[in-house]
């Protein structure tokens, strides 16, 4: 419980911490919306931008602006997006399905295939497929990725005219059915989420293997084997399970990662997320809607963060709950 | 006198005997290694390209030279883009400005990292814990959002600027490893037996710490050198470099949004859209070839693998 309660302090602290970052930074970096949105008409006179400045609080000094920005967002309220002409927290939340569902499959997906593959390889290291299967993935993971969607989307959508060549779903069609639907946005979502399984595949293949290539030296695996513990056991419920803690301290470490790649994939693909809006956000200076889905995707971020300690929790009994 | 100068001159040799023979021998551990000589090749043949860049191309790749989105030709090899440029010659002058900003961002990076990993680790207490409670939240925060905010920060891009931005994002890892080492070496009997004949912690630090972390530092600097360079690739796709220096992920950029997509007849400019991105890929994955013989020549315990 002690470890729940300091990991879950700790990352509170880190939130503050970013949350405070960000708002510094947007506030230092962009310029004043109001300036840039209004006052290249003539038509509007200063005093009438200096009303609207008073109104959203833009007059005040930086550290009273910090203030209420806090207040604000801890009572959920996070503004207007300048850009949009909407509140932010429908902008963003218009846009995080879309997201979530692009990362969270790729996730599942990735997992399962890096801890399957990474073992195997291990399982048959030193032997050609080891060799070329690591040569391989190593090659995906220095190829940058954005540029693996954009080869996808030449070879897929354009000289083979199957997938979509942008967007999350059919625009204007009536769905006659909720199945209908989910297929369409299937469709459209092959060659993104084809993209970010790649690049993380290349990432934890590697990983996988070389943690559990490092069991299957431990004592136990011999000990295992002389006990005569049949083969398929002998992987997974010994190798494979000690290996996989690394790889879930890594996914730790791992949805920064992500949003990264939440970005340039959805800009390839002109995909509607919110990696792609945190991106519009800073072009147009339109930092409440920064700061909105900054917070929001920060939030989304760290709560995986602390499911990825519980479950290291959970697969490692060494750490006390 | 004499013979004190005699001495001197005699240390002097022995160090640079001493110098070369461990070269020799690191150069005949890293010779057996098949893919670490293969990463080098790749390598130096993107670094000659860098330097000879200008000799190499047969146009400038600022200027028009012909009707736009030519496919490749015996004239223009990889075909002109959407404003008449040879792309041919931009990739050989991309090298220069992605290989640059990603050594010079490499070095920043490592000599960030190790300061505060070095600090950290001899100093201890709190501004340890300060210091690496900082280092995890820049290393959970996702790198591209806030590189976007320094640079809108810092105003104009350019090329510093990205430099800049990479190497206060990337420092990370290296501080962690650092710090890690220079516990270990801290503890050490000799570090200790220093202490006692009174020697400081600046002495210790130069003569002690920084001489056994250096191995270390530079096999992750090559690691640093391809991370930072596949920073720059997206910076620099997502518009944020300098256009007056176009990298290959700049090119890549303007394939992407100055319609590379709709070149041919309705099809895309695969000449405009291919080669920079494979590029990145062959001097990345030499990079870590590289990288990785370094980590099994300084780590003998992995080459048992």
């Amino acid at each position: 419980m002690a470890y729940i309660a300091r990991r879950t302090g700790s990352r509170i602290i880190t939130f503050f911490v970013v949350v405070s970052l960000l708002f510094f930074l947007a506030r230092s970096a962009g310029t004043d919306p109001f300036e840039r949105y209004l006052s290249e008409d003539p038509r509007i006179p200063q005093a009438q931008i200096e009303r609207l400045r008073a109104k959203f609080g833009l007059d005040k000094p930086l550290h009273m602006q910090y203030l209420d920005f806090i207040q604000n967002t801890l009572k959920g309220e996070f503004g207007y997006s300048l850009y949009y002409k909407r509140p932010v927290f429908d902008v963003v939340m218009e846009r995080l399905p879309w997201t979530l569902f692009l990362l969270s499959i790729s996730i599942v997906i990735s997992t399962i295939v890096s801890f399957a593959v990474g073992v195997y390889f291990a399982w048959k290291r030193g032997t050609k497929i080891d060799l070329w299967g690591t040569n391989i993935f190593m090659f995906i993971r220095s190829t940058p990725h954005f540029w693996l969607g954009m080869i996808l989307l030449l070879a897929f959508a354009y000289y083979i005219p199957f997938f979509p060549l942008f967007g999350a779903r059919t625009p204007g069609k009536d769905f006659a059915d909720v199945f209908g639907f989910i297929k369409d946005v299937l469709f459209h979502a092959t060659l993104p989420l084809t993209t970010l399984l790649l690049r993380q595949v290349g990432m934890y293949v590697l990983y996988m293997r070389n943690s559990t290539v490092e069991v299957l030296g431990e004592d136990y695996m011999v000990t295992a084997k002389a006990k005569g513990v049949p083969g398929w056991s002998l992987m997974f419920s010994h190798a494979a399970r000690n290996a996989m803690l690394p790889m879930v301290t890594m996914t730790a470490m791992r949805f920064g990662f992500m949003v990264n790649g939440a970005i340039l994939t959805e800009t390839v693909f002109s995909y509607p997320g919110t990696g792609r809006l945190i991106y519009l956000a800073i072009m147009n200076d339109d930092f409440f809607l920064l700061q909105g889905a900054f917070f929001i995707t920060s939030i989304t971020v760290l709560m995986a963060n602390l499911i990825a300690d519980l479950l290291c929790a959970w697969l490692d009994p060494r750490i006390k709950i | 006198m004499m013979t004190r100068q005699k001495a001197k001159i005699t240390r002097r040799q022995i160090r640079v005997e001493q110098l070369k023979k461990s070269i020799k021998e690191f150069a005949a551990v890293y010779k057996r290694s098949k893919s670490g000589l293969l990463g080098l090749a790749i390598l130096l043949f993107f670094i000659c390209t860098a330097v000879f860049a200008p000799f190499l191309a047969p146009y400038n790749p600022y200027t028009r030279v012909d009707r736009p989105f030519r496919p490749p030709s015996t004239r223009y090899l990889l075909g002109t883009n959407d404003i008449g440029q040879d792309i041919f010659s931009e990739l050989i002058f991309g090298t220069r400005v992605s290989l640059t900003i990603g050594f010079a961002a490499a070095i920043f990076t490592v000599v960030i990292g190790t300061l505060v990993g070095v600090v950290s680790g001899f100093v201890g207490g709190a501004v340890d814990e300060v210091l690496m409670r900082f280092t995890d939240v820049i290393m959970i925060l996702p790198s591209i959002p806030l590189l976007i905010l320094l640079m809108a920060l810092f105003g104009k891009q350019s090329f510093f600027i990205m430099v800049l931005a990479i190497s206060i994002m990337g420092w990370t890892g290296t501080a962690r490893m650092v710090r890690s080492s220079t516990l270990s070496i801290k503890e050490r009997m000799y570090v200790e037996a220093s202490k006692a004949i009174g020697a400081g912690d600046r002495h210790i630090i130069a003569k002690h710490v920084l001489p056994n972390v250096s191995p270390l530092i530079m096999a992750t600097m090559i690691y640093q050198v391809a991370g930072a360079m596949m920073s720059e690739a997206g910076l620099a796709f997502l518009g944020l470099g300098d256009p007056g220096n176009k990298s290959w992920g700049m090119i890549l950029h303007y394939a992407q949004t100055s319609g590379g997509w709709y070149a041919n007849m309705g099809y895309p400019a695969w000449w405009w859209i291919i080669p920079p991105g494979l590029c990145v890929a062959f001097t990345i994955a030499s990079l870590v070839l590289i990288g990785q013989t370094l980590e099994e020549i300084i780590n003998p315990r992995l080459r048992r693998r």
